[in-house]
């Protein structure tokens, strides 16, 4: 476990040298988090409530969006393509650790980096021009933060699965993009699913993805009332199982696959 | 006057080459290609989707309906495409230059901005290119606008001046390596920012940011302007002259570009390697 | 012909200080150090001369071919080609210049070699005619046909490396620059490439400027030197010259049948280990036969050898000396 921390503490070092990289960080996500703001507040001058919510309630919206975002980058994904680039994927995997162990470790380091760098400056950012986002019920709080942190693993997962596909194919350069893409749309982190046509929803929230931004979210700003957040989570629980599940497995597939070819 | 059309010649006769040359790279490894192909068109596809989406639960955005919106969403994709084809190494361009391959450049007789630029033509940009010019027919056939020659060639002169923007922002960006020295992944950052404010109305936003759009960052001129003067939409500026804007827009940002650009290669050459 | 004056080339270096009080002071009042990189270089090259420039690392030698091919523009001073300035006519004047770096190829990576040269065909606007018959010409020195099909990718380094000549030679340049071009290469390759350099100098007249830390090139290759150290010129003639300029001397090989070995006042003992000793003397003070006279009547001598002073001597001398 130590040595887990030890990398943990290195990523967050590293982190913190590279401050440009921070400061353009921070600069491009509140960039983002006013265009989102004013894109919302135009669209709802006039009108009251639309999909559920009011426009109060989605600059809150967006401004949280903005803070989560910092939590679910997540770098595992890269790290496995330049292993296999680079040829080092054999030694990864047999060294005494374990690799994904390490990813992770190296992931929570950013992240912690960045929470203390980056989410300060957004809050004030956005409290300042946009509004302070307050929660809409104190009560739902540990809610949210449960559902968060479940969303920060199911996200982690699926980058590490998908960082998988990796060993098979060689270049997966433009896979990461889509699932990018994807993973933003599906999320709900551009837009709320329940922005989206019914049929549409319906089918997107059998998928794991709605429930990395919109759950925690849909708590935070009190769309919906405490059993439908619980059954929501339930679900999300659900997912993390599979996820873990399928993590496992893909793992001891690839492990053994990549050790008989030899890399 | 006569030594100058020959030199245009020989940039076009290496053009057209390189343009070969980036195809067969291409066709030398499709699977390249193949990824993108695939998540290129599914980015816009699903960006288009939304905006439908977003209408359908607002009714119009900031007066905008839903034919006059995939004009303007179209008109940006384009634009879009042909940047990511010919200037999206300007994001790297400080790297290029402290790996060493631009001193290649000079010891050949043409011009290092635009060797840079052409040997690395990036033909994967048609994969935006095309669901691009299909949202954008759409667009036109749904807002009804009058296609004429006038109407074509005013895109045209529209699209390249938008190009040139993006291109010199991108170039701008890309030359602050020289000074920061790291390893700052903006272009995603760039192009989410360019799409919420290129395929939406920019009226939509604050006065505020509509003059930071339109005087000092002029990302306005790449595709609201232009389609607000082409669907007869009031905007602060409208009318025949919008296109001819862009373009002088374009290639002034261009000329800011290269300087930037410029600056920082001095003061790398100055604290050397 | 190439003319250098007074070429000088300076950095500005930001002064790195340690500990975080140093580094705030980096940030706020940076202290400022100039390196003079190469210091007022002049010389002059005539059409058909081979030239190899070296010196240890950092010396300034990559610096000073750089600029004279245009890729860094001189803080003082300038370099013309046949009367022309590179830095104020880079287009113009590159049209007639060939550059090869060692550790970087011009080679488009992904295609057959053949498209880089097509590209190259269309850069420097070399006429079909033209282009046929250096391809014929250089293949008949290095075999470019055979592997003209060949991706860049799969091919070796020497391989590479003959790309890389005949892509530098194509448009037939007057001059060709090479820049530690021998590096990593097998010795076929290093073979290869040493014949081709002798030939087209025979052939063409073409001025050959190169960079090489292998003595096997200046050997082969290099009837001048350029030695330079710290930016600045150590010594410019030719080989010969330089040795008896700054090492002319031999070494006297003996052998005795023990371990002991005597001193002789007209010469240095730079070695001993075992039965066999070197003796170091001045060529023009003393002579070898003298010393092995002197010695013998000393102690009896098994074998004698003379080593005579060479390119190895001159890089120890010129690498040791600070400018």
């Amino acid at each position: 476990m130590k040595k887990y921390l030890y990398v943990v503490k290195t990523q967050i070092i590293k982190s913190l040298t590279y401050e440009f990289n921070v400061y353009g960080n921070i600069v491009m996500q509140t960039i983002i988090m006013i265009t989102s703001a004013y894109f919302w507040r135009a669209l709802y001058q006039g009108r009251g409530m639309v999909g559920d919510v009011d426009a109060d309630s989605m600059l809150t919206y967006v401004v949280m969006s903005s803070l989560l975002s910092v939590l679910l980058i997540t770098n595992v994904e890269r790290r496995i393509q330049m292993s296999v680039e680079k040829g080092t994927v054999a030694t990864d995997l047999m060294k005494p650790i374990n690799i994904f162990g390490v990813y992770f470790a190296e992931d929570i380091g950013n992240i912690t980096a960045l929470l203390f760098q980056n989410v300060l400056p957004i809050l004030l950012i956005g409290s300042l021009m946009i509004k302070i986002p307050v929660i809409a019920d104190i009560r739902d709080l540990s809610l949210f933060v449960i559902s968060a942190f479940v969303s920060f693993l199911i996200n982690w997962l699926i980058a590490a699965l998908f960082g998988m596909i990796a060993f098979s194919a060689v270049n997966i350069n433009a896979l990461i993009q889509v699932k990018k893409h994807l993973l933003r749309l599906l999320s709900g982190s551009i837009i709320p699913i329940w922005f989206f046509p019914a049929g549409i929803s319906k089918i997107l929230e059998s998928l794991p993805f709605v429930y990395i931004y919109q759950l925690p979210l849909s708590i935070y700003i009190g769309r919906g009332d405490r059993t439908q957040y619980l059954s929501q989570m339930r679900i999300q629980f659900v997912w993390l199982v599979i996820l873990l599940g399928a993590f496992f497995f893909a793992q001891s597939r690839v492990t053994r696959k990549v050790l008989v070819q030899g890399g | 006057m006569r030594k100058a059309c020959r030199e245009l010649i020989h940039y076009l006769d290496v053009t057209v080459h390189m343009f070969k040359m980036a195809v067969m790279t291409v066709i030398e490894y499709p699977s390249n290609i193949a990824g993108w192909l695939i998540s290129n068109p599914l980015q816009f596809i699903m960006g288009f989707a939304i905006i439908k989406f977003v209408v359908e639960s607002f009714g119009e955005i900031n007066g905008w309906n839903y034919g006059q919106l995939a004009f303007l969403y179209g008109l940006s994709v384009i634009s879009h495409a042909l940047s990511m084809i010919f200037f999206v190494q300007g994001w790297f361009m400080g790297y290029y230059v402290m790996e060493g391959d631009f001193d290649r450049y000079l010891t050949r007789p043409l011009g290092v901005m635009y060797q840079f630029f052409f040997t690395n033509i990036n033909i994967v940009g048609i994969t935006d290119l095309i669901p691009g010019v299909l949202v954008f027919i759409y667009g036109c056939v749904k807002s009804g606008v009058t296609v004429n020659l006038l109407f074509i060639v005013q895109i045209i002169v529209t699209l390249i001046g938008a190009t040139l923007i993006r291109g010199g922002i991108y170039i701008l960006l890309g030359s602050t390596s020289f000074h920061t020295r790291s390893a700052v992944d903006f272009g995603q950052y760039t192009q989410e920012i360019m799409d919420k404010t290129t395929m939406y109305p920019m009226s939509m936003y604050p006065e505020s940011m509509q003059f930071i759009l339109t005087y000092l960052i002029p990302i306005g001129w790449i595709s609201f302007y232009p389609a607000a003067s082409f669907l007869g939409i009031n905007s602060r500026y409208a009318g025949m002259m919008i296109p001819f804007i862009t373009l002088a827009v374009g290639v002034l940002v261009m000329l800011a570009a290269g300087a930037y650009f410029n600056m920082g290669l001095r003061k790398y050459e100055s604290a050397g390697n | 012909m190439i003319d250098v004056q007074n070429l000088c080339k300076d950095y500005v270096l930001k002064a790195k200080e340690p500990g975080l009080r140093g580094a705030i002071r980096g940030l706020v009042r940076p202290e400022h150090k100039k390196i003079h990189a190469v210091s007022d270089l002049s010389f002059h090259i005539d059409d058909g001369e081979i030239v190899g420039f070296i010196g240890p690392n950092g010396a300034g030698k990559s610096t000073t071919i750089k600029m004279m091919s245009g890729i860094l523009t001189p803080t003082k001073g300038c370099v013309l080609i046949d009367g022309r300035d590179i830095s104020k006519h880079r287009k113009e004047v590159v049209r007639n210049i060939g550059v090869v770096f060692g550790q970087r190829s011009q080679l488009n990576w992904d295609l057959r070699l053949g498209e880089s040269f097509e590209l190259l065909k269309h850069i420097y606007q070399i006429n079909q005619s033209d282009y046929d018959r250096t391809i014929d010409d250089l293949d008949s020195i290095l075999g470019i046909r055979e592997i003209i099909d060949k991706p860049v990718r799969q091919m070796s380094l020497g391989q590479r490396m003959k790309g890389d000549l005949v892509a530098s030679m194509l448009h037939s340049p007057g001059v060709l620059f090479l820049d530690e071009p021998t590096i990593g290469l097998d010795v076929s390759a290093k073979y290869a490439l040493r014949k081709f350099i002798k030939e087209i100098n025979k052939t063409r007249r073409t001025t050959v400027i190169l960079t090489t830390h292998d003595l096997g090139d200046i050997q082969e290759l290099c009837e001048r030197l350029i030695i330079i150290n710290n930016g600045v010129m150590m010594e410019d003639g030719r080989l010969s010259e330089i040795v008896d300029r700054i090492a002319p001397y031999k070494t006297l090989v003996v052998e005795y049948y023990d371990e002991s070995a005597p001193e002789h006042d007209r010469c240095e003992m730079t070695e001993h280990s075992g039965n066999v000793a070197k003796y170091r003397f001045i060529k023009n003070e003393v002579t070898a036969a003298e010393i092995i006279a002197d010695l013998s009547r000393i102690k009896t001598i098994k074998d004698v050898s003379i080593e005579e002073a060479g390119i190895d001597d001159i890089i120890k001398i010129a690498y040791g000396q600070s400018g």
